[in-house]
């Protein structure tokens, strides 16, 4: 079980570097509109930016 | 962000920068009107709070908030105060005003949203780790967790709550914190106080477990605590904002760009924002004017539905006035541009729009009213149920003020009106019905009489000319061709339906509502088109319009479709228990043509604006509730005086200005639809607010006897302030 010693605080770790990942794809606006995205394949190139 | 927009800074704010979203109700110089987005707004208390602080400026004489759809009205004088100073106080006090034109209120939306999303990502994911860590202490057999562990894993506790107190949970504190300095109580000060308490007391008890603050920890209830209320915030934001949504699609008319002509010929394409009076711009074939003027070069057609709600294009030469909005045909018009943004005849209309949006309806305001008092109430019992603990156990007084703190937040009731009135009005704009003034949901539960027009709401607007005669020895063919050019000048729809575009030599014209037009020929004679008993004593009662000068009268019958769905939409509403009743200034042939078509018993033909607004006088006085449904300029007075009124989305300007709801769809199914939503909205609102109550009855006294322990007491508020979202959501279906 000393084992957990060391998970329980790699896991909080992990979990708080989810979390900076999720926050940087937000604001990058990965999730702003998934219509947009899904619509996309369907506009000309130089529209879809 | 954070800057005001440019051109605002300087202390003489000059009218150009403020004309996009600024109007001058008693001419320039005087009191300035100007209409802003609000971020950072995120429960009904905010509105007031914003209120009371403007209102404390020097310069602004009145500012109104709309809670539901985060606008601000603004009345100041800009020779007292700048306006960047106006913003600045704003944004000290935690909120971004920028000026509402469409595109940066957009961009204002898109950052709560992504906000939002991430707030309420970090504290539902981290309260799941929290839960996690958690569970060990809950199902673990007495000795099966070492002490150390124990305590490894409340660490972890504590460092994943860390970022869900100091990040998501921001709204709260901040709220809480401008509510407090001006010194009122919203929901955000209990919530936050219960955060604080329960994040403190946890904190010492991880520290040091044998002090004063108990030895047991709350940071699962805590995480999500935050977690169940940022969802509920998420979906009354999402309601919010698909109800800016719907009202942006409408106020989107303009164009995105315009072409400028330089004075050397060349031209550039340039936002509409820039454009200054006097500038001359190219539209092209299908594009949208971007701003009034008058036509300069070319010539061609021009669809104003938007401005006169005749679809039917028309003709524009050198001289002749464009509005803004409207779309042109075909050719190429060179426009000297006279008015721009805010004074254009099409943003008028959209402001009349959100000025209705601005006021808020009353039901809100005491909702309001209650949920300040309550705070108050709350705290002080939370306090004296501290310190009366603190006299029997003194370990559990802390739990007990945490329990009476975070159960009675007044979120439920604070959310139950705007959830239920928002979502009402978003579902009605998917079928068309666009609302106007939110208080009419609830003025619409109470009609039992709908009066309908007739031209242009139960009929189609297009009319034809099916038959026309003439008394012996007069050549009506003749006749017609001089009616078919007067007919030109008018914009009723029976004019219109005679109209083929060509044009005679009128002076004087005049046209009286609910009669006709009349006019001057070229030898002095005065001809009238219009009702045939205003055109001669003895009219032929087979005629439904007439053209004469003294004795030379053309008889003319005009055939009407009724919409398609108009059948339907007066069974509806017969099925519902209501009556219907058909108000027509037409003949009296043709009303009963069109009543009998749709099964109508009541109904009242050649009826005048004036006698009009007199019959639906007599209906109130008689006890009945009147919807109007009109589209007409004759139906502008009678619109005024019904309580409640729907003008038909194609209908002249003065109609749709007195509506409630515009029917931009022209659908009347919508009608029925609209009395139906309104009754359950009533309903739901009714059950959000017995909800709200009867839950705070039951866990008070348990809160304060202490059997409540904070996790039951946290789950159940959240759960409260979902299930009133939650059920204001069934309006949508």
């Amino acid at each position: 079980m000393d084992i957990l010693y060391l998970l329980i605080p790699f896991s909080v770790v992990m979990v708080l570097l989810i979390v900076a990942v999720f926050g940087w794809a937000v604001n990058a606006g990965q999730l702003d509109g998934f219509e947009k995205e899904a619509e996309r394949i369907l506009l000309v190139e130089d529209q879809g930016a | 962000m954070s800057a005001p927009p440019p051109g605002l800074r300087a202390a003489d704010a000059d009218a150009q920068a403020l004309a996009p979203f600024t109007t001058w109700p008693d001419g320039a110089g005087g009191v300035a009107l100007s209409q802003f987005q609000v971020a950072g707004m995120h429960c009904a208390a905010c509105s007031g709070l914003i209120e009371a602080l403007l209102n404390k400026l020097p310069g602004v004489e009145a500012a109104s908030v709309n809670a539901a759809s985060a606008r601000l009205a603004l009345w100041w004088r800009p020779s007292q105060v700048a306006l960047a100073d106006v913003l600045a106080a704003l944004q000290a006090a935690g909120y971004r005003a920028s000026p509402d034109v469409a595109a940066p209120a957009r961009e204002l939306r898109r950052q709560e949203k992504r906000q939002a999303l991430w707030r309420l990502f970090v504290a539902g994911f981290l309260m799941m780790q929290v839960m996690m860590l958690a569970a060990p202490a809950y199902v673990a057999e007495a000795g099966e967790l070492s002490a150390d562990l124990d305590r490894l894993l409340r660490w972890g506790s504590w460092v994943l709550t860390l970022p869900v107190m100091a990040f998501a949970a921001g709204p709260f504190f901040s709220g809480a914190w401008k509510q407090l300095r001006s010194g009122r109580l919203g929901m955000d000060v209990p919530v936050t106080v219960g955060l604080a308490v329960t994040f403190v007391a946890s904190t010492g008890a991880l520290f040091d477990p044998g002090g004063a603050l108990g030895h047991e920890v709350y940071f699962d209830s805590l995480t999500m605590f935050v977690a169940l209320l940022l969802l509920a915030r998420w979906f009354e934001l999402g309601a919010r904002h698909r109800a800016a949504d719907a009202l942006e699609a409408v106020a989107g008319s303009l164009p995105t760009t315009a072409e400028r002509l330089r004075d050397d010929g060349s031209s550039e394409r340039v936002p509409p924002e820039v454009l200054r009076a006097g500038d001359r711009i190219r539209v092209a074939a299908g594009e949208a004017f971007a701003a009034d003027g008058c036509v300069l070069a070319g010539q061609g057609f021009v669809n104003e539905a938007l401005l006169t709600g005749e679809s039917a294009p028309v003709a524009k030469a050198v001289g002749d006035a464009v509005v803004a909005g409207s779309i042109s045909l075909d050719g190429s018009l060179v426009v000297a541009v006279q008015r721009v943004g805010a004074d254009t005849t099409a943003q008028g209309i959209v402001r009349l729009m959100q000025q209705a949006q601005s006021q808020r309806s009353s039901a809100g305001g005491v909702v309001e009213r209650v949920a300040a008092g309550f705070t108050a109430g709350v705290l002080l019992l939370a306090l004296a149920a501290g310190i009366g603990w603190w006299w029997i156990d003194p370990s559990r007084a802390v739990a007990v003020a945490v329990a009476v703190l975070i159960v009675t937040c007044p979120c439920a009731l604070t959310l139950a009106a705007p959830a239920a009135w928002l979502t009402a009005s978003g579902a009605l704009a998917r079928r068309g019905l666009l609302l106007a003034d939110l208080s009419a949901l609830e003025r619409l539960c109470d009609v039992d009489t709908v009066v309908f027009d007739k031209t242009g709401t139960l009929s189609e607007d297009r009319l034809q000319l099916r038959r026309h005669w003439a008394a012996e020895g007069v050549d009506a063919d003749a006749l017609l061709a001089m009616a078919r050019s007067l007919a030109a000048l008018s914009r009723h729809p029976h004019a219109q339906a005679l109209a083929d575009g060509s044009s005679g030599l009128w002076t004087e014209v005049r046209e009286l509502a609910g009669r006709g037009v009349e006019a001057r020929d070229a030898n002095g004679l005065v001809w009238r088109l219009g009702a045939p008993a205003w055109v001669r004593a003895n009219p032929d009662p087979a005629a439904r319009l007439a053209f004469g000068c003294g004795d030379r009268v053309l008889w003319l019958d005009l055939a009407e479709a009724p919409r398609a769905d108009a059948a339907e939409a007066v069974k509806a509403l017969r099925a519902q228990g209501r009556r219907v009743r058909l108000l027509s200034g037409d003949q009296r042939a043709a009303v009963a043509r069109m009543a009998a078509a749709l099964d109508i018993a009541h109904w009242r033909a050649g009826a005048t604006p004036e006698s009009k607004l007199a019959a639906v006088r007599e209906w109130q006085a008689a006890g009945e509730r009147v919807l109007m449904v009109g589209d007409g300029i004759n139906d502008a007075p009678v619109l005024a005086a019904a309580d409640v009124r729907i003008a038909m989305g194609q209908g002249a300007m003065l109609a749709r200005s007195a509506a409630d709801a515009l029917l931009l769809s022209n659908r009347l199914m919508a009608v029925p639809k609209a009395l139906t939503l309104a009754v359950k909205t009533r309903r739901v609102l009714r059950q959000n607010l017995a909800w709200a109550a009867l839950y705070n009855l039951a866990c008070v006294p348990l809160a304060l006897a202490g059997w409540l322990p904070p996790l039951a007491a946290g789950i159940g508020m959240a759960c409260s302030s979902l299930f009133v979202v939650l059920n204001a959501q069934r309006l949508n279906r």
